[in-house]
């Protein structure tokens, strides 16, 4: 039944398309015109757009929404050996502002910035006015304040903003903080405004604590992010730590101890170390004048390095430890040894005098060493040849630099052996005529203390590279021996003698309880311009306690002071004082052994 | 139908085949248009479309919703760890050795000259207890800064003669002292300026 009646259906249709297929022609021709005008169309615009200025474009859709960031890299922090940050980065802000649109209220917005953050109202006032060079206001970027905590800034703006002005906004731009403020600024350094450091640490372990800033770039609709939109990041690797050997409150100490006493004296500087006697690790290192680090620019250049690794000068008597040690090492002396000490000695053309006016004296040689003799000195050293003294002083370090990771370290001047007469040997033996910087003669002194093993000093805590390429730290120290353990401890309980009540120099310096070993030092000083002793000293102590089982070891030497001081009387309190803080931070007992009673005279 | 009777076997064979060849010849297959009711395909598309469009504009506007999300709390995260870092400045502020020196000073401590210990387990005493003294106390402030050369000069005295004068000059003197003082009670607070009266009185009586 459906079967003939379908080709009746189809045929109907047929017809039907038969009466529209008339046209197709008309209507082909008609559609391609249209496409034809339309192609046309795009492709003269695709021409304007891609042939004539296609750079331009394009830069105008990049800029249109799209945002580059950089990631800025956190510095690494500088901490002292227990954690506590000495430097470090947190999130600061710089406030800019556009002064095509400051300009009008500058006055009214300067005075909300400058209450509120603590500003100078004038320059702020200058930043919102900014001009071009030519005094044309066409600037429309300028810094009004940089390096301000995040949270003060944006509070700051949004109180400019409350007030109704507009133009002011801020940007990231990270602050070095350094909390403990002048707390071992000479060593750590800081940077300038534009984060380039300039000194210390900082300048030398750069590479380290900068790391590497990555970037970001992301589209932007409104103040949001398009999803999906195009987007690039490159992580930033934030900068590395660095763990210093510096124990902060011992660091904060010795520098307050030191300035009193600089101060008191009328002193020109000062310089105390202390180290750990077992390690060679820098507990504190201490210089005076400072500076605060969160203000560089308030301070004298000179005042924003380390004097104790920059300054030489002759160390004086300090050195006579060194030169008795290595006697007694040799087989020479024993600190029995009966020496006859005349009032003068007349070496070559010139004569040597103590520092005491005295007859004819009868002292061991634990008495040149308590008394501190330069007459007994040099007629104890007579028993060495030049080479054999200057290899042993070689050896103590003297004229070498500690590389401690810290660049403007001198080198210090041990004059070299083929220069030597027997008057540069007997004022040497005593300490006039060879320079060294403080972290040399505390080393030197600390060898003495660690039983006659030399360690070199170590301020990085574990290892880093130094600016220089060269490996720093507490893992490459290195060790070598100079005397034997046996003529380490002669020479310890020689120095006892030193802060003995009535037989030492300097018995202001012993601690009660503890047996401590010293020597104090009185040097003259070459001048800056007659290269001569010109009447100015260098009074210095050099010491460790426990003296028979070192634990610490402390030098302290303050450079001209004016009150005519002397080693026991001016550098000696502060040593006892720093020696007695680090005893009791780091608990250590007193070996309740018999103090050393050796004789003086005979 | 007369070979069905010669075999069973050939007459299925041959039926079989028959019907095989049947089956085999093309025939018209009858073209079944089944004229599917067009409106549900047309909802059907629609529907889809429609779902698609939603589908895509709701999943759109999801993702800008989360998009403000994340920059609300991107945002947020700025301002805690903004305040977190302000925090811990506070707190390095507080544990500045050299402010915790000074609040020490203040409540009358100095640090210890001689170092001494309790043992805790048998509580005997190491080293020598000694009282501290103000001597042992440092200096934690520097001092205050000085001047710089030309303008610490020592000031220039230059003695003169005394004229000799009445004495009424002096009383003249007080006196002028005295009379802006009812100008100045006005300026200053209430109890300044009973004082200032009592003392402007006194340099009158004098």
């Amino acid at each position: 039944m459906t079967q003939p009646h379908r080709p009746a259906a189809r045929g109907r249709a047929r017809s039907g398309q038969r009466s529209l297929r008339g046209s197709s022609e008309l209507r082909l021709r008609t559609g391609l015109i249209v496409i034809a005008i339309a192609l046309t169309f795009f492709g003269g615009r695709l021409f304007q757009l891609q042939g004539l200025d296609p750079k331009a474009y394009a830069a105008r859709a990049d800029a249109e929404g799209l945002v580059k960031v950089t990631l800025p890299a956190t510095r690494g922090v500088i901490t002292d050996r227990n954690g506590v940050p000495l430097a470090q980065t947190v999130s600061g802000r710089a406030i800019i502002a556009d002064p095509q649109r400051t300009r009008k209220n500058a006055e009214q917005i300067a005075r909300i910035l400058a209450n509120r953050l603590d500003l100078d109202y004038f320059d702020v006032l200058a930043g919102l006015r900014k001009t071009d060079k030519d005094g044309k206001p066409t600037v429309r970027f300028a810094y009004v304040a940089r390096r301000i905590p995040a949270a003060a800034a944006t509070a700051a703006v949004k109180a400019v903003e409350k007030a109704g002005y507009q133009g002011v906004d801020t940007q990231s731009d990270p602050l070095r903080d350094y909390p403990a403020h002048d707390v071992a600024a000479n060593l750590i350094g800081f940077l300038d405004p534009d984060g380039k450091p300039l000194a210390g640490l900082e300048l030398s372990f750069n590479k380290l604590l900068k790391g590497r800033d990555g970037k970001q770039t992301y589209e932007v609709g409104g103040g949001n992010r398009i999803p999906l939109g195009d987007e690039s990041e490159v992580k930033p690797v934030n900068g590395r730590d660095l763990k210093l050997t510096l124990d902060r409150d011992v660091q904060f100490y010795a520098q307050r101890v030191l300035r009193t006493a600089v101060q008191n004296a009328r002193a020109e500087s000062g310089s105390a170390v202390a180290m750990d006697t077992r390690t060679g690790e820098i507990l504190a290192l201490a210089d005076y004048p400072t500076f605060d680090a969160n203000d560089p620019a308030a301070a004298a250049k000179d005042d924003r390095g380390s004097r104790a690794l920059s300054n030489v000068y002759e160390p004086g008597s300090v050195e006579k430890v060194l030169t008795t040690s290595s006697l007694i090492d040799a087989g020479k002396v024993t600190p029995r040894t009966k020496i006859r000490i005349p009032h003068e000695l007349p070496v070559l053309d010139r004569v040597i005098h103590d520092y005491f006016e005295h007859n004819n004296l009868r002292l061991t040689l634990a008495g040149v060493i308590a008394k501190s003799s330069n007459i007994g000195t040099v007629l104890a050293a007579e028993k060495f040849t030049h080479e054999q003294l200057w290899g042993y002083l070689d050896k103590f370090g003297l004229g070498h630099r500690s590389d401690i990771g810290l660049t403007g370290e001198t080198r210090g001047l041990l004059p070299p052996v083929s220069t030597w007469t027997e008057l540069t040997q007997a004022t040497i033996a005593f300490g006039q005529g060879v320079s060294v910087n403080a972290l040399q003669m505390a080393a030197a002194v600390n060898t003495v203390a660690n039983g006659g093993e030399y360690i070199a000093p170590s301020l990085i805590e574990g290892r880093a590279k130094a600016g220089d390429g060269n490996e720093v730290g507490t893992d490459t120290t290195t060790r070598h021996r100079v005397v034997s353990p046996v003529a380490a401890s002669k020479t310890a309980s020689m120095m006892e003698m030193v802060t003995t009540e009535g037989a030492g120099t300097a018995p202001g310096a012993g601690i009660l309880g503890y047996r401590v070993a010293g020597k104090t030092g009185t040097a003259q000083q070459v001048g800056k311009t007659c290269r001569c002793y010109d009447g100015s000293l260098a009074v210095s102590f050099a010491g460790f306690a426990p003296a028979d089982n070192p634990r610490f070891t402390v030098y302290v030497v303050i450079q001209k002071p004016a009150n005519g001081g002397s080693g026991g009387g001016t550098a000696g309190p502060v040593f006892r004082k720093i020696l007695t803080y680090l005893l009791q931070k780091y608990a250590v007992q007193p070996t309740n052994t018999p103090p050393a009673a050796l004789p003086i005279e005979w | 139908m007369s070979t069905v009777q010669q075999s069973p076997v050939r007459i299925r064979s041959a039926r079989t085949a028959a019907a095989a060849v049947e089956r085999a010849r093309l025939a018209l297959v009858p073209t079944r248009r089944t004229q599917a009711p067009r409106a549900p395909f047309a909802a059907l598309v629609f529907v889809i479309l429609g779902a698609g469009v939603v589908g895509l504009l709701m999943f759109n506007t999801h993702m800008q919703q989360a998009s403000f999300y994340a920059t609300q709390l991107q945002q947020r995260a700025d301002r805690l760890e903004a305040r977190s870092q302000s925090l811990d400045l506070q707190l390095d502020q507080l544990r500045d050795p050299q402010r915790l020196a000074e609040a020490g000073r203040k409540l009358g401590m100095v640090t210890p000259g001689v170092p001494a210990f309790v043992n805790l387990a048998d509580g005997k005493v190491v080293g020598v207890p000694t009282p501290a003294t103000p001597q042992d106390a440092m200096r934690t402030s520097p001092l205050p800064a000085q001047l710089p050369g030309f303008l610490n000069r020592k000031p220039l005295v230059i003695r003169v003669k005394a004229p000799v004068t009445p004495p009424t000059t002096a009383t003249g003197n007080s006196a002028q002292t005295q009379t802006p003082n009812g100008t100045a009670s006005t300026g200053t607070g209430a109890a300044a300026d009973r004082k200032g009266a009592a003392t402007a009185s006194q340099g009158a009586a004098r």
